[in-house]
């Protein structure tokens, strides 16, 4: 088989993956949005929903994702309600400081019960945070 | 600690409902709401408004279809028609039960919108027990009080539950079967399917496109150009945790990977990325600091790794080839080294 062969059936086959990934994925939610939901509901809370658009008009990704230390993978943080009035995590802002405080429990355990952990809104690549 | 996380949940649990977990209630919603938030207009035809029961008013604006009619309810019209009859707490679904008891109540079944000549058909025969039979405007209209996927039951309609399904039934044969309408984008969180939109705290949230509104726009992902909004400092997001003066040192290198085959080469700018992120984002544990020494391919990024750890997720997506893929092959050949485009700029 000629090279060029063999990179246009990649090519196709790159192409059907992509077609399926884009069909298979109907994107009512906003794209990137992030849903928490390792204890949450187990816990009888709403899962929390993060939104990435609002944060990013607002931070840079480097805020969150290096000076505070959330890994860059959905599932992948460990987030107790304590911590956040700590002062760690989400608590790392929504302190009454920067922005508003942790008692506003329904703006951020805003989600449908039953939805998991992971990213939501019509990602195209799997990884971590397809579950 | 424990004593105090206690107290944050009795306050929770005080303040009503506000995290507990509750069945979203649907059912018999659509008179309900009506009562409550339209009948003030709708009831005596104040300001042009079309009146529960009349039959002529409703049956023209049918003409539409219910879909018309469903969005001129949530997002309101220039002709007086508020967004959701100005209740804005009002879920898309409690709006559209309302507007299928006022279509109700013009005559019960109304008249699907399938008219002869192409027009897409926006099925409407909810609520309807008769047979669709002998009406040629029926036909391929399929019964718009099932989801679209059942098969459709061309002769008897079951009546539906008076919370219909979130979207009218689509024709089969449209034009653009799987593109999302425009509508569909950028939902409001109360409808965006991952919100609940029983949660008392939902309407304190912002609608994504209150906010885009303003910003540059793309053609995917969240439909922001982000790049060109941080370039024009249409936003300004904080570089820094607390000192919002913090500006990055962004570094100007772009790194030419070249593609086999027809593709276009790919760039890798380092400045779009060092606008946003840190070096040790990405170093080392996504990409080896060294030109060539990483292995990159699609598939690799379709399954998320590489660059696909951020894009396809939060940054724009993988169905944007060209932003990826810019250069073309016939370009001047110095393409198999790093291109220090200037030095860092600041
Ligand atoms: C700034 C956002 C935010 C606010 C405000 C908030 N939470 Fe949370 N909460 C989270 C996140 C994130 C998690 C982790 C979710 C997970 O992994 O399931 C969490 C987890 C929890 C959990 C389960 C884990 C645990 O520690 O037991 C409970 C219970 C909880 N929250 C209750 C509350 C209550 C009650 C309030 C209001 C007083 C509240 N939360 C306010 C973000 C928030
Ligand atoms: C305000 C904080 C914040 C900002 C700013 C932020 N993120 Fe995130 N990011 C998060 C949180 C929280 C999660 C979810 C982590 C989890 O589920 O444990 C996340 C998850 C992710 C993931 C993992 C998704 C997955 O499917 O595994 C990626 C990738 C990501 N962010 C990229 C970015 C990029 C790129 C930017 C900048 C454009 C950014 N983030 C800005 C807080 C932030
Ligand atoms: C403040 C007065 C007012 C309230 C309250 C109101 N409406 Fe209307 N509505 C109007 C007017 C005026 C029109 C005619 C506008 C037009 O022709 O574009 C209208 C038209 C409509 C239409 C037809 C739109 C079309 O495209 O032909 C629907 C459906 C509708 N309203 C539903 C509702 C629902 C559902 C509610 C309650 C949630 C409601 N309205 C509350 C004033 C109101
Ligand atoms: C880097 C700081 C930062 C971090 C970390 C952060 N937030 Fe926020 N968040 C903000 C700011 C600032 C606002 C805007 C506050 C305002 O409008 O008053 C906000 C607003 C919000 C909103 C309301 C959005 C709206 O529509 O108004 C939600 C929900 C939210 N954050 C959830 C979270 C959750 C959940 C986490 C943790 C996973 C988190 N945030 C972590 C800074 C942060
Ligand atoms: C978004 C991810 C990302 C970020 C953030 C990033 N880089 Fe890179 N970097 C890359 C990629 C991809 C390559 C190319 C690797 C390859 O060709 O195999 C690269 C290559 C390099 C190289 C090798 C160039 C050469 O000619 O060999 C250096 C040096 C480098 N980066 C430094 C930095 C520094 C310093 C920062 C922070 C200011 C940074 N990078 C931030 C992704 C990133
Ligand atoms: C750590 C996350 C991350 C990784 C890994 C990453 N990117 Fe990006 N990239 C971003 C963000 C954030 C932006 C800003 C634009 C956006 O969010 O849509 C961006 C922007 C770009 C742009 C600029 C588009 C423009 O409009 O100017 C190009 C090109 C690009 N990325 C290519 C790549 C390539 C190629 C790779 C892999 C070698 C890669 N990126 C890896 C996060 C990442
Ligand atoms: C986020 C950036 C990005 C986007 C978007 C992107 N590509 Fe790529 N693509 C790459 C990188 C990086 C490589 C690897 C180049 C190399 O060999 O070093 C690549 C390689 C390829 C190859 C060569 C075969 C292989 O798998 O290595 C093909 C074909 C290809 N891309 C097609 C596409 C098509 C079609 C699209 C749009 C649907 C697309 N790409 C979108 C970054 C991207």
């Amino acid at each position: 088989m000629s090279r060029k062969t063999m990179t246009r059936r990649r090519l196709i086959r790159i192409c059907v993956t992509l077609a399926f990934a884009l069909a298979a994925f109907p994107a009512p939610a906003e794209y990137a949005d992030v849903v928490l939901n390792k204890r949450s509901e187990k816990e009888g809370v709403r899962p929390v929903v993060f939104s990435h658009w609002f944060h990013r008009i607002r931070f840079r990704c480097k805020v969150c994702h290096f000076e505070l230390g959330f890994k860059m993978r959905a599932g992948a943080n460990d987030v107790l309600m304590a911590d956040i009035i700590d002062g760690k995590f989400c608590g790392m802002c929504h302190n009454n400081n920067i922005a508003w405080g942790a008692d506003r429990c329904d703006l951020c355990h805003s989600g449908r019960p039953g939805l998991k952990s992971g990213i939501y809104g019509g990602h195209q690549t799997l990884g971590p945070g397809r579950w | 600690m424990r004593s105090r996380i206690t107290l944050y949940i009795t306050l929770g649990a005080l303040t009503g409902s506000a995290v507990s977990l509750h069945a979203q209630d649907r059912g018999g919603t659509g008179k309900a709401v009506y009562e409550k938030s339209c009948a003030l207009c709708h009831a005596a035809g104040i300001a042009g408004a079309p009146k529960l029961g009349d039959a002529g008013e409703w049956s023209a604006r049918l003409r539409a279809g219910i879909a018309t009619l469903y969005r001129s309810a949530v997002a309101g019209t220039p002709n007086g028609m508020p967004a959701k009859g100005g209740n804005l707490s009002l879920s898309g679904a409690e709006v559209r039960a309302a507007v299928d008891y006022m279509v109700r109540s013009a005559g019960g079944a109304p008249k699907s919108s399938a008219v002869p000549g192409g027009k897409r058909a926006t099925a409407s025969a909810r609520g309807a027990a008769k047979p669709a039979a002998g009406n040629p405007a029926q036909i391929g209209a399929a019964p718009a009080s099932k989801p679209a996927r059942e098969t459709p039951t061309p002769t008897v309609v079951a009546a539906a539950p008076s919370g219909t399904p979130a979207q009218a039934a689509i024709d089969p044969n449209a034009f653009n079967r799987l593109l999302a309408p425009p509508g569909g984008r950028n939902p409001p969180p109360a409808e965006d399917g991952i919100h609940d939109p029983g949660n008392p705290g939902i309407h304190a949230l912002q609608p994504p496109l209150e906010s885009f509104q303003r910003l540059p726009r793309a053609n995917a992902g969240n439909r922001v150009n982000w790049v060109a909004a941080l370039g024009k400092k249409q936003i300004q997001p904080r570089w820094d945790l607390g000192d919002p003066q913090a500006e990055p040192s962004a570094m100007d290198l772009n790194i030419v990977r070249e593609v086999k085959g027809s593709m276009p080469d790919v760039v890798y700018p380092h400045r779009q990325h060092t606008e946003w992120l840190d070096c040790s984002n990405c170093h080392p544990a996504i990409f080896v600091p060294q030109k060539g020494a990483n292995q990159i391919s699609m598939a690799a990024i379709l399954l998320g790794q590489k660059c696909g750890v951020c894009h396809g997720k939060v940054a724009f997506p993988v169905s944007e080839c060209r932003l990826c893929h810019s250069r073309k092959k016939d370009a001047p050949a110095s393409s198999t080294a790093a291109v220090p485009a200037a030095e860092a700029r600041k």
